[in-house]
Order: C-alpha cells, then sequence, then structure tokens
C-alpha cells in the first residue's frame, strides 16, 4: 500500500509538472519527511526551473525559498498549498491572485505555474523533517575553523594529552588531508570504525582471537581472521578484550567545547 | 454447538468491558489501561511467577501481525487481549493467541507508532496516523464513530493510546515534522466531540509568553502530547508530559525558556486549566521532550506519607514533586551529563549556552530515555527506567541561501559514543541502586515489575527477567528480535501471563501448566 501511495503522489507530481519531472536527465530529488508520509519526487532540473521561477516572480514577497519575505507569509505552513490537489489550487491561486490580502495576479504561463507548483510541493516535503540533519561531508572548513590552533597546539601537548599517545609529524602527519573537516572534528574527539579485539577462550580451552562484534551479558562474538564469524553465551568463555580507545573515551568527559575547537584549528594546520 | 456456545459466553463477558473501578484498582486479572493503572507504576501484583520459578518460563502462546514493530502496551480484559500498530487493531483470546477479530483502515500521515488502544465498557478507542480518533464495537470489532482530532496534513497524528478519565477521553497529540503547536483534548466518549482543549503553547499575553521572543515563533512552537498521562481522582488532576521546542535543534530563533514545551503540567480534567508546571528541560536543544510516564508513589518522603511524581525525564534529570502543590523535593541527574550547570529554584535544571548546537558544532554530553515505559515496585521502592548515556557533536544548520531557519529541525546532531542501560533508581533521592549496562540501542524496552519480586524488561536483544530488588538476570531468552513495546502481566483461569510485544510479534509467556 505504502508503494501505491508513493506511486500515486509521484503520478500527482508529474501531472502537476506537466510530465516535466519525467525527462530523464539528471538526478532524481527524493524528499521523505518521514516514516508513511508520502516521499515527493523531483529531477533536479525541475527543482531548480522552479526555484528559480519562485525566486522570480514570489521570491520577493515569499522569500527565495518559500520561507517568507517582505510581507509575504511562508508559504511552508499554507493550507493552500498542504491542502492542494494536483496543483489546481495553488494555480488558481497565481492566476486570480488574492486582493483581498494584497496579493496580485501574476501572469505566469501554465509551464512556469506547473514549475512553481512542482517546487513548492518538494519544498514542503524537503523542510518537513522528522530526524535531525546530518552534515554533508562538505561541509565547509570556514564554517567550523572557530577555535584558536595556538592553543589547540599547546592543549595537544599539554591537558589534553593527545601527545602521549599521537605525533603531529608522526601518525597525524596531514591528517587534515586525510578527512573532510566534518569528519575530523568527530574523529578528534571519538574516531568511528575503529576496530576492538579480544580473545576468546572457549569451555575446552582453546582460543580464538579476531575482531569484537559484540559483548554483553548473555552473547559474545568475533569475526577471527579467516573472516568466519563466531559467538557464543557469554557464561560459557572467557574473554580478554583490548580497547584502542580506551584513552579517548576517558578524556571524552575531560574536553570542554572550546578545547575541540582549539584542537581542530590546530589539526586543520597539519597538511 | 460448541463454538456458538463459545461465542455467547465471550458477549456475555465482554459486556462488562472496563469500568472505573477497575482503572482504579491495581491490575491483576485484566490489564486494562496502558499503564494497567492511572498511576502509571506499572506494577502488577501477581506473584505466581516469582523469583524462585522464573528460569522456568516458556512460551504459551504467539501472535504473528505480519505488521511493523508493536510499540503498543496490550490489553487484557475479560480474557481477550486487545493491541494495535499503525492502521490495525486485533483482538485475541488471552489464553491462546487465537485471532478475535482485526480492524485495518489505511491511511496516511505518520506511521511511526501505535502506542496502544483503550477500552472503556464494550468500546476501544484509538488515533490513527492521520490524527483521527475512532471508537470500535470490543465485541466484533466494527467502527461505531470516527472524528478529525487535527489536520495530519500539518504533520500531526496520534500515537498515543487515549487516557479514560470519568466521561472523557484525554487524546494525546503527535507531530515532529513540522513546526507546529502541541495540545492536549478532552473528548467525549460518546462521540468523540471535543470537551476542552489545553494549548502547550501560550497566546501572546497568556502566562508563559514572556518565554519566547515573538508571537510568530511562539505559534508554532512544539510541545506535543505523544505519550499518554497519568491521573490521581482524589486531586482531579491529570499529568502529562510535553515534546521538544521547534524547530528541534535551532535556540537561536527562539530565545527563552519557550514554555510549555519539556514541560510537565498537571491539568484540572474537569476544565483543563493548568494547575502547576516544572520543566524538565527549559529552552531545549537537543530534543530533550518531557514525553515519559510521570508516575505517581503514595510514600514516605523525609519521613512523612506524601502524594509524590516521580520522573525519569530525557533530560537525563529525575524528578520528584509534591503531585497536590508541584512542589520540588528531587531534581537530580541519573547519569553523566555537561549540558546543564545545576539546578533554579523551581527545580528545573539550568542549560548552559555552550551546550547549544552551532554551525560550528557544540560539544554535548548527556544522559537520556525516552517514552519507553518504565516502572516502581513498591516493594523494592525502586524507579526502573532504560537509558543511555552519550557524546555527541551538535549543529544548527540554517538554509544556505537565506542564512535562516526554514526546516522543522534546524539542525542535528554527531553521535561520537554512547551506551545504554538499565537503572534502578532509589524513588525518594534519585540515586542509582544498580545499573545494568546493556549492548544494542534502548528502542522501546518498556518495563514492568510484579509482586513476584520480578522486573520484565529487554537486554541486548534478549527479553529477561531480574531480581527487582538486585537486578540479577534469573531468565532471559533471544526472541529473535527487540522487545518494541512494554511487557504486562495478567491472570486467566488461574494462571499468569505475561505479554511481550517484540517487532511484529506478540509473545506470551507462563509457567509450564
Amino acid at each position: 500500500m505504502r508503494t501505491a501511495m508513493f506511486a500515486f503522489v509521484l503520478a500527482s507530481l508529474v501531472g502537476a509538472l506537466g510530465g516535466q519531472a519525467q525527462d530523464g536527465r539528471g538526478n532524481l530529488l527524493r524528499f521523505c519527511p518521514g516514516l508513511g508520509i508520502p516521499c515527493v519526487e523531483i529531477t533536479q532540473e525541475a527543482y531548480d526551473r522552479g526555484h528559480e521561477q519562485f525566486r522570480q516572480s514570489c521570491g520577493f514577497c515569499h522569500g527565495p525559498t518559500a520561507a517568507g519575505g517582505n510581507g509575504g507569509p511562508n508559504l511552508i505552513y499554507s493550507a493552500v498549498i498542504r491542502r492542494d490537489n494536483q496543483g489546481a489550487d495553488i494555480t488558481k491561486l497565481i492566476q486570480e491572485g488574492r486582493p483581498d490580502k494584497g496579493m496580485p495576479v501574476i501572469p505566469l504561463t501554465a509551464t512556469q505555474i506547473a514549475d512553481i507548483v512542482g517546487y513548492l510541493k518538494a519544498r514542503v516535503a524537503e523542510v518537513d523533517k522528522t530526524s535531525g540533519l546530518r552534515p554533508s561531508r562538505d561541509y565547509d572548513l570556514k564554517k567550523l575553523l572557530t577555535g584558536n590552533a595556538e592553543l589547540g597546539r599547546a592543549y595537544f601537548n599539554g591537558a589534553g594529552q593527545c601527545a602521549t599517545c599521537h605525533s603531529p609529524t608522526g601518525d597525524l602527519k596531514g591528517i587534515a588531508t586525510k578527512y573532510p573537516p566534518i569528519e575530523l572534528q568527530a574523529r578528534l574527539m571519538y574516531p568511528s570504525g575503529v576496530r576492538q579485539d579480544a580473545t576468546v577462550t572457549d569451555a575446552s580451552g582453546k582460543q580464538f582471537t579476531g575482531e569484537l562484534l559484540q559483548q554483553d551479558a548473555f552473547d559474545v562474538a568475533i569475526r577471527t581472521a579467516d573472516g568466519v564469524q563466531r559467538s557464543w553465551p557469554s557464561r560459557s568463555v572467557k574473554v580478554v578484550t583490548s580497547d584502542p580507545l580506551a584513552r579517548h573515551l576517558e578524556l571524552l568527559s575531560k574536553h570542554t567545547n572550546a578545547d575541540m575547537h582549539n584542537l581542530f584549528a590546530y589539526l586543520e594546520t597539519l597538511r | 454447538m460448541r463454538l456458538l456456545l463459545g461465542l455467547a459466553m465471550t458477549t456475555s463477558l465482554l459486556a462488562q468491558g472496563v469500568n472505573t473501578g477497575m482503572l482504579l484498582q491495581r491490575p491483576t486479572k485484566n490489564w486494562p489501561t496502558f499503564n494497567g493503572d492511572y498511576t502509571g507504576q506499572r506494577f502488577s501484583p501477581l506473584k505466581q511467577i516469582n523469583t524462585t520459578n522464573v528460569g522456568s518460563l516458556t512460551l504459551a502462546w504467539s501472535f504473528q501481525t505480519h505488521q511493523a514493530a508493536m510499540k503498543a502496551t496490550p490489553l487484557v480484559v475479560d480474557g481477550i487481549a486487545y493491541f494495535s500498530v499503525p492502521d490495525h487493531v486485533w483482538a485475541a483470546d488471552a489464553r491462546t493467541g487465537r485471532q478475535i477479530w482485526h480492524f485495518s483502515r489505511t491511511s496516511s500521515g505518520d506511521h511511526l507508532a501505535s502506542r496502544g488502544v483503550t477500552m472503556f465498557k464494550d468500546r476501544i478507542y484509538f488515533g490513527t496516523p492521520d490524527a483521527h480518533l475512532i471508537a470500535l464495537d470490543a465485541r466484533n470489532g466494527t467502527k461505531v464513530w470516527e472524528v478529525e482530532v487535527a489536520d495530519w496534513k500539518f504533520g500531526y497524528y496520534i500515537s498515543a493510546a487515549p487516557l479514560v478519565v470519568k466521561d472523557k477521553l484525554l487524546v494525546g497529540m503527535s507531530g515532529d515534522q513540522l513546526n507546529m503547536p502541541g495540545f492536549l483534548d478532552a473528548r467525549d466518549l460518546n462521540d468523540g466531540k471535543l470537551v476542552w482543549r489545553w494549548d502547550a503553547i501560550p497566546k501572546p499575553g497568556e502566562p508563559g509568553s514572556e518565554t519566547w521572543p515573538n508571537a510568530e515563533i511562539m505559534a508554532r512552537g512544539g510541545g506535543m502530547t505523544w505519550v499518554q498521562g497519568v491521573y490521581d481522582p482524589a486531586l482531579n488532576l491529570t499529568y502529562w508530559g510535553t515534546g521538544n521546542p521547534h524547530p528541534v535543534y535551532a535556540g537561536n530563533v527562539r530565545r527563552g525558556a519557550n514554555l510549555f514545551t519539556c514541560t510537565l503540567v498537571a491539568l484540572d480534567v474537569d476544565t483543563g486549566k493548568m494547575k502547576w508546571y516544572i520543566q524538565t528541560s527549559p529552552h531545549d536543544t537537543h530534543d530533550r521532550d518531557a514525553n515519559q510516564t510521570p508516575i505517581l508513589i503514595d510514600g514516605d518522603y523525609q519521613g512523612r506519607p506524601r502524594k509524590l511524581l516521580a520522573m525519569a525525564s530525557r533530560s537525563g534529570y529525575y524528578f520528584l514533586l509534591d503531585r497536590a502543590t508541584g512542589e520540588s523535593l528531587v531534581t537530580v541527574p541519573y547519569g553523566g551529563q555537561k549540558w546543564s550547570a545545576g539546578v533554579d529554584e523551581r527545580g528545573q535544571p539550568i542549560p548552559k549556552p555552550e551546550a547549544e548546537p552551532t554551525v560550528d558544532g557544540a560539544f554535548f554530553e548527556g544522559t537520556t530515555t525516552n517514552w519507553w515505559t518504565p516502572s516502581f515496585s513498591p516493594d523494592t521502592g525502586l524507579f526502573y527506567v532504560n537509558g543511555s548515556h552519550g557524546f555527541s557533536i551538535a549543529y544548527l544548520m540554517p538554509n544556505e541561501e537565506t542564512g535562516k531557519v526554514e526546516d522543522h529541525q534546524g539542525g542535528g546532531a554527531t553521535s561520537l559514543w554512547s551506551e545504554t542501560m538499565l537503572l534502578a533508581l532509589d524513588y525518594r533521592t534519585g540515586k542509582v541502586r544498580w545499573s545494568r549496562r546493556a549492548s544494542g540501542a534502548t528502542g522501546g524496552n518498556g518495563i514492568l515489575s510484579t509482586a513476584g519480586g520480578l522486573v520484565f524488561t529487554n537486554e541486548s536483544g534478549h527479553l529477561v527477567a531480574l531480581n527487582a530488588a538486585s537486578g540479577k538476570v534469573l531468565w532471559h531468552v533471544n526472541p529473535g528480535g527487540n522487545l518494541t513495546g512494554s511487557a504486562m502481566s495478567y491472570e486467566l483461569d488461574g494462571r499468569q501471563f505475561v505479554l511481550t510485544p517484540v517487532d511484529g510479534v506478540l509473545y506470551a509467556w507462563a509457567l509450564p501448566e
């Protein structure tokens, strides 16, 4: 049923765009606000075209992204747009204006209106979000570079205890060129994806060493060097683990926000 | 003939349904409401299954829904179980798991969760992904009436089971995709018509409006009521938590405490007027809502009996209050945190400005829980809650073109490290008496405590029965998924059952016959 629902939305969107969303060029954008809420799909070209048309024809009052501008309401919250069926209501509004609310008739062609309809429907689905955003891998370094590299260096060599394991001329040489800035910021605090090893001794005394996959009160699982995953009930084996990130974890509760930004600024100098 | 006789008996039994008296007692034969009774304690006085024999617990029956995760707590009334997932409600024989009826209805809207159904007399009530309220005939699952509570096109939906109080249904509202205001409705049991509405967000000039920078942002401020509240009939008060402010991570566009979001409120059930409040996460910027079940405890505090309310909130703080007046008795963190600079004179945490999401990232440490139900055992005096502790970096992410916050989230967070655990807190102090670390996510596992000296929950993908006093594991099984709803217990033909929703399957556990 959910598939059917998506298909319906796509069909209605395509209808609104007069088939232009299916022109076969460029990337398809897919905006899914949340579980079971219809997604909206639109090509990048159709989105950009609609956005540009909106900017030109509507942006002055409603803002360039439909989120409100000089006197015009934020259309993200507009009941007309949210309840619109296949573009008819929006089209009528553009063609007839809202004289009582000071909105003039906007002289546009049917194609231009269809572009705006497509953009607005996509925009609503783009802005509605049931979970937090993820900073993209190309998150701008300038946004992150607010710390003091000198203070970061001092912290690295002093209170931060980083220098007890790491060296700017050794393992961290050129670190700023190895990771996108957004990843480096997270990794300097606690690197993700670092493998933890364990040695499991079973009841017969046989030992297995490998990457630790799970360990809790009930089960322990490792991947041995041959690539095989093995698991045991925890109570039946002895497990010795080594966590290379134990010091990082210890220090996590000691770092401050300023320490993080200063350390980041310092590591960004290691190019 | 036997079938006919069975049907006739079932019908006559069903005619009783749930009555107010049943909701005022601890749940024994029945589990007639989401939390078992009005207190929110989720404590079953049953003790056939206990610390001495729980090791032999065995599967009595199971029910396959073939649907998404069941986040509900099943009800059992007069030998029949009622349970739900979004768009579906079932009735099944609580002896055997055999389906009696199945109601389904395709809907638009957010299908994140159905947190259960509600029964009163011979009606079943529940909310839908498109924010409608529906009443069914409990005998056969046919629809009696349906009303729209809110417009799903603005992100509203209903996940919480309504709470029956007197002649009303208290209907909590969900919605977390668009900046919209939250509210709690009281609706007529007979036809779903609105009796009163409590708005979580004040209007300009009203008390609380001074905690927002302007009317425009306030009007869309959030505060959804998406976890069922509790009720004290003697005080005539109902207690509900509200959701986070909107936009979620962008504190810069809504300077101030943002009342009454992330707030525990006490409302008069006849009028919907607020008697008192405490904000569990003032000016929240990390989705630390107050949508956790408050628990009513009549117990000793500093040597004298008090009518108490206890809540382990998502902010990572444990609150103990006098529930008649709202007087704050205890506010303490129940785990590591660095976002708060202490507690104000009302017993509310004080957020540190540097923990607020920023464009360059704000380092955050906190302990938290969520909607999954806690439990309180009057036998051990312990408040049980599943939670997690972790570190993250939180970002404010305005629109690139306009530089303004335009989407509902306004940012997000990168998790660095976290651990999950079950905590047993001394209800008088909030201090951790014992805890158990788990692997994997906490997601959804509610808690049941029993007079058999047991705590039922999920740990590391196993259903567990723990010694309620010590936390020692007495029984565990890997059921092939996580406990996604909450365990509950009932007695039928002299046999105690424990029901556990695990993804799309409901398992019934009992001692061997």
